[in-house]
């Protein structure tokens, strides 16, 4: 998908989110609904099918994640279904939500750690995370295992990189 | 002559002497062949000469034309004697020629032939080298790829809630110590 028209996309998802009221909404839950597709290979196989009506794909979508998320959110997520852009999902959800922490005045921050942060951690973390980057952050935690341990922020275009996987690598290049 | 007037009077039928009864045959006999002897000296004596002198003269042309012939063949032979002597030379130089190139291709040879031979056990000496060095930095990669998997399955075994705790405490400290 061209970047042009990924950004058309989210750009017109965080208009209607803003105009239902529900853009943070919109933006947190459409950035966290698109990792847990993109981790679910049968889930994603299955909305990113082609040879599948449109209106049966947003129907998986509707009975998946029907009252787990705000209805703006569901809307946006059964329009990119029903557009044949579920695989381009996730670039339009990070898109969205650096866009929608841009118009605050905030960084987009993706925080990778291996397992789930307590509040208090995620409270911590941002702190710390805004203080280095010397600007207010939007921070995204995202869970996933290949991060090991430790953490890996992405602010913008700035990583800070604090995981056990890295290190690993790291020590793999010294041999 | 004694014999000739013994024949002629023998031819005469004989009368048992050797000149004949009537002596006035031998007087005309004689002054007959007188007059013949005459003749012949008179007529044919000149040519006779002529033919003699002719004759020596052509003698000694033939002998000079053999001295001659003589000379010639011997310069020819002096020529042809000198020919053998150059192309004797002429041989040995194209022989000697011949061995000096003979030896220098067979050195050339010699030394090329050594050339290659210490290029190809430079060569397979390098190749060794390469290849040993190659298994070396395969073996390393391989061990630590086994190496890094295990470690990274002892790391993940040995990551419990509290060292995750530990990893992400270090980390706020650590963005502290940055800002």
């Amino acid at each position: 998908m061209s970047e042009a028209r990924t950004e058309t996309y989210a750009e017109a998802l965080l208009g209607l989110a803003r105009a239902e009221g529900a853009e943070a909404a919109v933006a947190d839950e459409l950035y966290r609904v698109a990792r847990e597709i993109d981790g679910n290979a049968e889930l994603r196989s299955t909305l990113t099918d082609a040879s599948l009506p449109a209106d049966r794909r947003t129907k998986v979508v509707t009975d998946v994640l029907g009252g787990k998320v705000a209805p703006a959110t569901l809307a946006a997520l059964s329009a990119v279904v029903a557009s044949g852009r579920a695989d381009e999902l996730g670039a339009i959800a990070d898109a969205l939500a650096a866009s929608s922490a841009g118009s605050a005045g905030k960084a987009l921050t993706t925080v990778r750690t291996a397992v789930a942060l307590s509040d208090d951690q995620q409270q911590r973390l941002a702190t710390a995370l805004e203080a280095a980057a010397g600007r207010p952050i939007e921070p995204r935690f995202v869970v996933d295992p290949e991060v090991v341990g430790g953490v890996h922020a992405e602010i913008g275009d700035q990583v800070i990189d604090g995981s056990v996987r890295s290190r690993l690598i790291q020590l793999r290049e010294l041999f | 002559m004694t014999h000739a007037l013994a024949i002629l009077a023998a031819g005469e039928g004989g009368n048992g002497f050797w000149i004949p009864h009537d002596v006035n045959e031998v007087f005309v006999g004689s002054a007959a062949f007188f007059i013949v002897i005459g003749l012949l000296y008179w007529k044919a004596g000149p040519a006779i000469k002529a033919a003699m002198a002719k004759r020596g003269d052509d003698i000694a042309a033939d002998l000079d034309e053999a001295a001659q012939a003589k000379a010639d063949a011997e310069g020819e032979r002096d020529a042809i004697a000198t020919q053998l002597a150059d192309r004797e030379t002429e041989v040995a130089r194209i022989h000697a020629d011949a061995e000096a190139t003979a030896a220098k291709v067979e050195a050339d040879l010699i030394a090329k032939g050594e050339a290659e031979a210490k290029a190809i056990r430079l060569r397979g000496g390098s190749d060794v080298e390469v290849a040993r060095r190659q298994a070396r930095a395969d073996l390393q990669a391989e061990l630590a790829r086994l190496s890094l998997g295990a470690a990274e399955a002892v790391v993940a075994e040995s990551l419990d809630d509290s060292t995750q705790a530990d990893l992400i405490d270090q980390y706020i400290a650590q963005l502290g110590a940055r800002s």
